[in-house]
């Protein structure tokens, strides 16, 4: 009897362990079935048309695409200075009486739902930008803006995680040679932590190309490529929070499917570059 | 100046900035924080918890049905997410250990914890609103569980693995059999930590607002047919934010108060647990 | 009190009543310690485990301030000023004072920026004088002819022993007064130990040393005056020989005997 339920426990392990890999695969199968409509229908031209046009059957993926790049280009922008410095602040120079309060509200701010950040960029950010710029004050800037508040603690956290393995010994020894902090960040710690935080930094490009709740409050939806930052412009996760439950027809809903599962094959890309090419170091707890 | 001078001037200038860049940092944090606080604690009253969803002007609306869609929404995500995960975090850490197969699924789930999970949303609308002809909650609790399961997977397989394998020899040794070592043994030693697992996980997807737009949809009345669409904290949040009417907006950002204080709680007694245990 | 014996040469160095406390402890980790260390001499600090021997060398070079809220008192003498002044210029001490650690420390950095560090560090950016001073402290260390044909490769990819003789390098380059070892052969195999203590009895023509060690024979072969430590104070110093052959205080005498330890 024992025996049997011994081999079932063991085998009910395993068979939940590899319906993850399944899940994997039949997301990828699912979304490309579904794209399967618009692939016929555009073909490659999908990827470089700049027409958006539901009423008219037409449905080209660029200006989300575009939309995408560089909101998270621009959040990278704001947001990578400012977790290395975070990070720098946290891991060598904070007083250890506010390394780990600051350290932990950080943590925590990274698990604030980010539909509330978007929430403060609506009611709060979107203003000031009109005032600054006029106009609605919703689009590229203020979206990237809003990711790159939205990410930062993630990034500053893992980053900083990344810089403290750098063992003490060794920024014991440049001290001893007279480097001040400055000088071991530089020539020590980075170097030392250099895989770590590049990989950090590109899971949180990652994260942030996929994230939509912070930026369909305040990209506006427009399908169109603008030179200007400060016009409504539109996103791939933007796109599809606003318009999966609109769609009317079988192309449109085929076309958002397959909007889907470029998403999903940038993200699983670039998050797979961070983690197998950077972050290969097993981390430890 | 002298190159020494000029090695600590430029040492003062790089740690101010990047104390400034802390300061700026936290100040933006700080200030979503308090906006969520303040209008979070006004908005707040009796009535958002005993009156469901009503039209603007018609008489005062609440959020009870978003509070009981989202309970049962997550309720029945952990339902399947943990044990699943549990699960399948135990053929890592027991079963499979260093195997190619065990690195693969490690390597995929932390893939998947960061993957966007409104592509999660799109595939459960494909295999489930779509069969089913309409929205319903058990769509919503799918997506959820989807995207709970590798982040329970991950944190059992490494809390299991801090278990000491002396602790299982000496199971063993008595003659038990693998699943009571495991049942028994192991998961008692590791329980803090899975625990925590599970209480991130759930504060993980409770903020989930992306997966539930096309598979939970929404709902303004109450609702505890998983089978229809039904409402929640997060969608709620969405579609009250970004309507015109000031009250919807009030209680936009109560449900975010409620959900922030319920997902920063969960973080925090999760720490607590692990801290509890490496106290020990 | 301890038992001193009289240093007859110059001291580089002079403890008077010292004492430390870690910011995690409520009572001294080193209580009213007291001892001379000689110019060009090698002094040897050994003790069981925990007796704060390590923690007396690390003060020499104040590397507890890199760590909050430890408290030194007293004063270590150095160059006629009270190194423990709160205003000491740290960065300047520290290159005057050296340290070797007790796992060979080599920078994410090519062997030859490795030993170029600290002296980059003190502005020295011309070339041909970085290179002469770098094969100099190279030779130093005697490890020139083992790396001189790959200067630009990692440091990494050296031995546990060549490594280390890598970072004495690193540290001789900038010419300081005095070098602290803190168990510098506990990570390293016998041959590569033996290549670092005759290193170290040879460099002490030229630089002051202090070496913690936990084998006492190690400490027998290598220096001039040896200090013998105990729960946080000192209990003799004395020469070498001396002090291993017949120890003035009973607990010396048990702690070589290996009573204890």
């Amino acid at each position: 009897m024992s025996v049997i339920i011994d081999k079932l426990f063991a085998l009910s392990t395993k068979i939940t362990a590899l319906s993850v890999l399944l899940i994997v695969a039949w997301i990828f199968t699912v979304l490309f079935q579904h794209s399967m409509e618009s692939l016929n229908a555009f073909g490659f031209d999908f990827i470089t048309e700049t027409k958006w046009a539901p009423n008219l059957e037409k449905f080209g993926a660029l200006p989300a695409i575009t939309g995408s790049v560089i909101s998270t280009f621009l959040a990278m922008m704001l947001a990578v200075p400012i977790a290395i410095g975070v990070a720098i602040f946290l891991s060598e120079i904070a007083h250890h009486r506010l390394k780990a309060p600051v350290g932990i509200s950080i943590e925590l701010l990274a698990a604030i739902p980010s539909v509330v950040y978007g929430m403060w960029g609506l009611f709060y950010f979107v203003p000031i930008i009109r005032d600054m710029f006029g106009g609605l004050g919703i689009g590229m800037l203020t979206a990237g803006i809003v990711l790159a508040i939205m990410i930062l603690p993630f990034m500053a956290a893992v980053t900083r995680d990344a810089m403290n393995t750098t063992p003490d010994i060794l920024k014991e020894s440049a001290y001893a040679l007279g480097a001040t902090k400055w000088d071991v960040v530089k020539d020590i710690v980075i170097p030392y932590a250099k895989a770590g935080i590049i990989g950090s930094l590109i899971l949180a490009l990652g994260r942030a190309i996929g994230e939509t709740m912070a930026v369909t409050f305040v990209m506006g939806n427009v399908h169109k490529i603008s030179t200007d930052l400060t016009a409504p412009a539109t996103s791939i996760p933007v796109t599809l929070a606003n318009e999966f439950t609109e769609a009317d027809t079988d192309l449109y809903f085929s076309s958002l499917f397959e909007l889907s599962l470029i998403l999903l094959v940038i993200s699983f890309t670039i998050i797979s570059i961070a983690k197998f090419y950077f972050l290969r170091r097993k981390r430890s707890l | 100046m002298t190159y020494r001078q000029k090695r600590i001037a430029i040492n003062n200038i790089v740690m101010t900035l990047s104390t400034i860049s802390a300061l700026i940092g936290l100040g933006f944090l700080l200030w979503i924080l308090g906006v969520l606080v303040f209008n979070g604690i006004e908005a707040l009253n009796i009535g958002i918890f005993i009156n469901e969803g009503a039209p603007p002007g018609y008489g005062e609306s609440g959020l009870k049905h978003a509070l009981v869609g989202q309970l049962l929404i997550v309720l029945y995500a952990t339902a399947v997410g943990v044990p699943l995960g549990v699960l399948a975090g135990t053929y890592l850490s027991e079963y499979a250990q260093d195997s190619k197969l065990a690195q693969t699924i490690r390597d995929i789930s932390d893939i998947m914890m960061s993957a966007p999970s409104i592509v999660i949303g799109a595939f459960v609308y494909a295999i489930i609103v779509m069969p089913m002809g309409h929205f319903s909650g058990y769509a919503g609790a799918a997506a959820l569980a989807i995207i709970m399961i590798p982040i329970i997977l991950r944190t059992t397989d490494d809390m299991l693995q801090l278990v000491p394998s002396t602790l299982r020899e000496a199971a063993f040794a008595l003659g038990a059999p693998k699943y009571k070592v495991v049942i028994q043994v192991v998961y008692r030693g590791a329980k803090a930590g899975i625990l925590t697992g599970i209480l991130l996980g759930i504060a993980r997807v409770a903020g989930e607002t992306a997966p539930l737009l096309f598979t939970s949809f929404n709902d303004n009345f109450m609702n505890t047919d998983m089978s229809q669409a039904m409402a929640s904290l997060t969608v709620t949040m969405y579609n009250y934010a970004t309507s015109p009417y000031e009250d919807w907006q009030r209680l936009g950002w109560a449900a975010a108060f409620i959900l922030s204080m319920f997902i920063l709680g969960l973080n925090i007694i999760g720490r607590l647990f692990l801290l509890r245990k490496r106290g020990k | 009190m301890a038992t001193i014996v009289n240093v007859p040469e110059e001291k580089v160095l002079h403890v008077n009543n010292f004492e430390f406390t870690y910011a995690s402890s409520d009572t001294p980790n080193i209580k009213k310690l007291s001892m001379p260390i000689a110019k060009n001499c090698v002094t040897a600090l050994i003790g069981p485990s925990g007796c704060g021997k390590t923690t007396l060398l690390r003060s020499f070079n104040r590397m507890h301030d890199l760590y909050p809220g430890n408290v030194y008192a007293g004063e270590v003498l150095f160059e006629g000023r009270n190194i423990l002044n709160p205003k000491e210029d740290l960065i300047a001490l520290r290159a005057k004072i050296g340290m070797i650690f007790q796992k060979p420390t080599a920078f994410p950095m090519s062997i030859f920026d490795n030993v170029a560090y600290g002296l980059r560090l003190q502005g020295i950016k011309n070339r041909s004088e970085l290179n002469d001073k770098v094969e100099k402290a190279l030779k130093d260390a005697a490890i020139w002819n083992e790396v001189s044909s790959r200067l630009k490769h990692d440091a990494n990819g050296l031995s546990g022993g060549q490594q280390q003789r890598l970072c004495i390098a690193r540290a001789i380059a900038v010419e300081p007064e005095i070098l602290l070892f803190d168990e510098p052969t506990s990570a390293l195999d016998p041959i590569s130990t033996q290549g670092i203590e005759m290193l170290v009895s040879e460099l002490k023509e030229r630089v002051s040393i202090v070496i913690v060690t936990h084998n006492m024979q190690q400490a027998a072969r290598v220096s001039d005056y040896t200090g013998f430590m105990y729960l946080g104070e000192l209990i003799e110093l004395g020469q070498t020989e001396e002090l291993f052959v017949t120890p003035k205080e009973k607990l010396t005498e048990e702690y070589i005997t290996g009573k204890f330890g």
